[in-house]
């Protein structure tokens, strides 16, 4: 389970998406490193290279529309981070239309994307929970 | 080598560790080296540029990275292969941009140069010909070293 209730920020809309990114990449890292054959995982590594390139721009959109909301202050810092995130992954998209979907780069790329996520929500997204708290709105 | 610079990586692995893995490691010896030398299974070599220059090599034993991953993912792994290694390099990365901007408000401004990860192979790092600091740490899931090389650049007021 790579989820922890410990990166909850306390807005409910981001934190259902989080979850779903969590349980997306979690299948993901589960499907590349069980034994099954090679060949036969490649249709799930297809679907989740597309499942992240459309959901993870409609998360920060929402996380970014979210911020304006409650004029967050450090939302151009938090806008930067999410095209490093997008870049990461278009950067993996275009190693694999080029070289093949190798299993020595999809495995590296699955390291790397469950680094990025926890990093990403466990500490900048809880950023925007603390900002929320100090103004004494609804985040918990 | 001023206390500053291996403080600002000690207090960047302890937030990383305790955001990812909820392990707070804690500081056992702190002695000076003569060289970067690989003494663990598993091995991160950081450069720095910028006001300061040199390199920071990180080393774990190998059981330590399988648990920080199985930590992290949820999922057991028996070795060290690119996906695990990758990961590593990752938090490494995390490590030193939070050390930099430690580093930054001590007043020096640098850059980390992309890891280099070495598994269970001899490495031949460069002679440093000075001495380093290698700072020795401890947590429930096994030791680690940290070994700092940094110069201050001439002209750094």
């Amino acid at each position: 389970m790579m989820w922890k209730d410990k990166f909850k920020i306390g807005v409910e809309l981001i934190d259902n998406q989080h979850k779903e990114l969590f349980r997306r990449v979690s299948d993901f890292t589960q499907t590349i490193r069980n034994e099954e054959n090679w060949e036969d995982k490649l249709d799930k590594v297809k679907e989740t290279m597309t499942f992240m390139k459309e959901y993870v721009v409609e998360h920060f959109d929402a996380e970014e529309a979210y911020q304006e909301e409650i004029n967050y202050p450090d939302i151009e810092n938090h806008k930067q981070a999410h095209a490093r995130f997008k870049e990461g992954i278009n950067g993996y998209v275009k190693i694999f239309e080029e070289e093949g979907f190798t299993e020595d780069k999809i495995q590296e790329f699955g390291g790397r994307l469950m680094t990025w996520l926890i990093v990403h929500v466990g500490k900048m997204d809880q950023e925007i929970g603390e900002y929320v708290r100090s103004k004494g709105g609804q985040a918990q | 080598m001023k206390a500053e610079y291996i403080n600002s990586f000690y207090k960047a692995v302890k937030d990383v560790f305790q955001l990812m893995i909820d392990v707070d490691p804690q500081r056992r010896d702190l002695k000076v080296v003569e060289d970067l030398t690989v003494k663990r299974d598993a091995n991160v070599v950081l450069g720095v540029k910028g006001d300061l220059h040199g390199a920071i090599l990180f080393s774990f034993p190998k059981a330590m990275i399988l648990e920080m991953i199985r930590i992290m993912s949820g999922m057991d792994m028996d070795k060290i292969d690119s996906f695990a290694s990758s990961a590593l390099g990752e938090v490494a990365n995390i490590i030193g941009g939070n050390a930099m901007t430690n580093l930054a408000q001590e007043n020096y401004v640098c850059d980390i140069v992309p890891p280099q990860i070495f598994i269970d192979e001899y490495v031949s790092l460069p002679s440093i010909n000075e001495k380093a600091l290698l700072l020795t740490l401890v947590t429930p899931i096994g030791e680690f070293d940290i070994t700092v090389y940094l110069k201050e650049v001439e002209g750094k007021q």
